[in-house]
């Protein structure tokens, strides 16, 4: 099986950006059987000072694995991913997921690219959302 | 006031175990990757799977990260919560998420039927920049299949942040 190219280090993998909707927060809920009122009741919210639903934060992990996967295909496995909260976002925030090689190196048969990444909301609020995080992904 | 009593010194180590009660379904896999918007093959098309070496459409990494599924008594709370719980709640506090580290050591599949094993690993208290206290609760989920092979494991922080300052 022959390896995917892979970017040498210090290369930037295509941004993955995204909308996240009340909609897709509705559907991630129910798709993780995760019905915390905090994703989506304006009462809830309301009470707690809150602005608007707030995005489940594991969410931002299914977007750096997608963005990884996509990028190294289906031939990849991806090993580990670690991620810290710095910010909520909110219901209808665009997120900006950045993922930067960090390094290369061959493991027996395997080659493993370790990767760091963040994900940012632009716009008027702009702030960090996730950062730091990173993931090993094995190339088989 | 101390946010880390003796009482709760003592759970450190606490582990619940928790089998699903079915099988993961493939139903389950492409209502997550529909919903976090992957359109992976991998995820949905079993030639894709097999193409890239697995034996079925394999689950989207993060699935059984964040799940409920698992639990047979889906019981919610006051939040709407259904999820594992340590029923750590420190008076006068509120909960913010730290972060999260997960290790996959294979693929899950539909047929699987996990066990999901949660282990209370630390309990701290700190002193935040803005001088609030902090009780820090690290737990570690393992996710195996049927065989007891893991899956993953999941490492989360979730803080509890008093909400006037230290004295």
């Amino acid at each position: 099986m022959t390896h995917p190219t892979i970017p040498p280090v210090g290369s930037e993998l295509p941004v993955l950006r995204r909308t996240i909707t009340l909609t897709d927060m509705i559907a991630y809920a129910g798709s993780t059987w995760d019905w915390h009122r905090l994703h989506y009741d304006p009462d809830y919210l309301a009470r707690r000072g809150l602005p608007a639903p707030v995005v489940d934060g594991q969410f931002f992990g299914a977007l750096l694995v997608a963005q990884a996967q996509d990028f190294f295909g289906g031939q990849a496995f991806v090993r580990s991913l670690h991620f810290r909260f710095a910010n909520l976002v909110f219901a209808g925030d665009t997120v900006e997921c950045t993922m930067r090689v960090t390094a290369v190196e061959t493991r027996g048969s395997l080659v493993v690219a370790t990767l760091a990444a963040s994900v940012g909301v632009g716009g008027d609020h702009a702030r960090v959302a996730v950062a730091p995080a990173g993931l090993q992904v094995e190339l088989r | 006031m101390a946010l880390l009593t003796d009482e709760l010194r003592a759970r450190i180590g606490e582990t619940r175990a928790y089998t699903a009660p079915e099988p993961l379904s493939a139903a389950s896999m492409r209502y997550y990757a529909l919903a976090v918007g992957d359109a992976n093959p991998l995820y949905i098309d079993r030639g894709a799977a097999r193409a890239a070496g697995w034996r079925d459409v394999i689950a989207p990494p993060t699935l059984l990260c964040d799940s409920n599924q698992y639990l047979a008594d889906a019981e919610r709370d006051e939040d709407g919560f259904a999820g594992h719980s340590w029923d750590i709640a420190p008076p006068d506090c509120r909960l913010v998420r730290g972060g999260n580290t997960y290790v996959f050591h294979k693929p899950a599949h539909p047929d699987d039927v996990v066990t999901v094993v949660w282990r209370l690993v630390d309990l701290a208290e700190r002193v935040n920049g803005a001088g609030h206290a902090m009780l820090i609760v690290t737990s570690e989920a393992t996710v195996a299949d049927a065989d007891g092979d893991p899956i993953l494991t999941n490492t989360e922080t979730v803080i509890h942040i008093a909400l006037g300052k230290a004295s």
